[in-house]
């Protein structure tokens, strides 16, 4: 028998009011897959990874998550918020920051040291854990906000645009860091994000959400060898074919 | 927060130096009578001679005493309170009419009320002083816990903090800004709360002193208490601002 689905959705919708957000949305992503959502702004693509964090309940349907019904949020699943300045704590510095899951989570307070300062390591925040988020470049705070969601060591990673805020340079960079993190151990990745070229570099698969309401339109496989490579395999000739048909498909959506 | 350049102090204490030549002036012109306007150095001598030889240093931390005493018994009080009705809505509406109720009562107001509940002692004055001194932080508090980043509720929310948790890591912590500014607020308030007390019960303190002083026409005596009552509020308040500053440091 087959592992349970890392993230299931069936017959999803939400609704606020008469304001239908998503509906009929059928979804299953396997352990250690890296799926990437896109689509415009408003098809609900947020809402949907809220939904899975368990923030939201849906209106029908149900979410699973590693054959669990989610009913409210799980130490197991971690959010990274596109809005790191808001979601990081400003009062405390960056090795208190990632401190925070730890704490929550019961770790003894001995232990945690050791733990932040190997966290911090692997985002490349070493040197900079006596500093608060706002003497951080964004760069380095959606950084921090990485190291923070790994303390928790969660098997699914929920991501919510993370890099939208960032200039383009930073965010090839933390591309990079996020396929090498996650790929460590094995991580389920539910990456949301409107820019096709990054759905296509990150992911195994892309699923193209279709607006009022938000409901699935395209679900691809990547074929991509890994490790990806900014230059390489942004040039493969397979990664050119799908961005060709990604653009396609989008411009038909929102025609 | 700016730091306190050289210049603004340099300029505070010439300000300071201002209105003690304007004193002196009104004193050499004799515009006022002696009697009621001392000059600045009989003042300043009474202060010395109070301070070395008489009783005005008890007097003093007697009021100073009392007036920290207050503050941060009202301090506590408005923060757990406040963090009560910041994260729980029941309490809130519990609460809330309570203390609209009470806010608006002057604290002066209530004092009859105090002395027949306590008496005429020091506890009296310590409670008027609290009801008084509380309202700032309360509202400062309350603010603080209802201005959180709902981000952070999120956060709070995904890992499964314990309402006490997100009280102690985020809520306060969050509202430590506008609880510094109740607190110093309040200290003033339970300076002067601490003197009226004094006045009306004859308890140990500047205000007796003063009381004292003006009744039996020693105007030296009289602007020697002034002068230590305004020295307690300034000290205090840089205190408290170099406090502030050290705390906030996050926010720089």
């Amino acid at each position: 028998m087959a592992a349970n689905p890392a993230i299931e959705l069936k017959d999803v919708s939400l609704s606020f009011g008469s304001n239908q957000i998503l509906t009929g949305i059928d979804m299953s992503v396997d352990p250690g897959e890296f799926v990437c959502v896109i689509g415009a702004s408003g098809s609900g693509k947020t809402t949907l990874l809220r939904m899975i964090a368990g923030l939201l309940t849906p209106t029908t349907g149900k979410v699973f998550s590693n054959g669990k019904p989610v009913l409210k949020p799980s130490r197991h699943v971690a959010v990274v918020f596109q809005d790191y300045g808001r979601a990081l704590l400003p009062w405390r510095r960056a090795f208190a920051n990632v401190s925070l899951p730890l704490e929550a989570s019961g770790m003894p307070a001995k232990d945690r040291p050791a733990r932040i300062r190997e966290l911090l390591a692997k985002v490349g925040l070493a040197h900079h854990e006596d500093k608060f988020p706002g003497q951080l470049s964004g760069g380095m705070q959606q950084r921090l906000q990485i190291a923070r969601a790994l303390a928790q060591e969660p098997d699914t990673l929920l991501m919510d645009e993370p890099f939208g805020a960032l200039d383009a340079m930073t965010r090839q960079t933390l591309q990079d860091e996020v396929l090498r993190l996650v790929s460590e151990r094995k991580t389920t990745v539910f990456f949301v994000t409107h820019d096709i070229e990054e759905a296509l570099y990150l992911g195994d698969r892309v699923v193209a959400l279709d607006s009022n309401p938000g409901r699935v339109a395209y679900d691809i496989k990547v074929p991509l060898p890994r490790p990806r490579d900014q230059l390489t395999t942004r040039e493969h000739p397979e990664f050119l074919r799908l961005r060709r048909e990604m653009f396609e498909i989008m411009n038909k959506i929102h025609a | 927060m700016k730091r306190f350049r050289i210049a603004d102090i340099a300029l505070g204490i010439a300000g300071l130096i201002v209105l003690l030549l304007l004193w002196q002036l009104v004193t050499s012109l004799e515009l006022i009578s002696r009697v009621f306007l001392p000059s600045p150095a009989a003042t300043i001598s009474a202060l010395e001679w109070g301070l070395v030889n008489g009783d005005l240093l008890p007097q003093t931390l007697a009021t100073v005493n009392r007036m920290i005493q207050g503050w941060l018994l009202a301090s506590l009080v408005a923060i757990a309170i406040g963090s009560l009705i910041g994260v729980s809505p029941v309490a809130r509406a519990y609460i809330q009419p309570t203390l609209e109720f009470l806010r608006p009562l002057p604290a002066s107001a209530i004092i009859p009320v105090a002395i027949s509940l306590f008496g005429l002692n020091a506890s009296m004055v310590l409670g008027v002083v609290v009801f008084g001194a509380v309202w700032p932080t309360l509202l400062g508090t309350i603010h603080g816990f209802a201005h959180v980043e709902p981000r952070l509720v999120e956060v709070s929310r995904l890992l499964q903090m314990s309402r006490w948790e997100f009280i102690y890591k985020i809520g306060l912590p969050n509202a430590v800004p506008d609880i510094l500014a109740g607190m110093r607020l309040s200290l003033t308030v339970a300076l002067i709360l601490a003197v009226v007390g004094e006045l009306l019960t004859a308890q140990e303190g500047l205000g007796t002193a003063v009381l004292h002083a003006a009744r039996s026409y020693r105007a030296a005596d009289l602007y020697a208490g002034i002068l230590l009552l305004g020295l307690i509020g300034l000290v205090s308040n840089y205190g408290l601002a170099i406090a502030d500053k050290r705390i906030l440091a996050w926010k720089n």
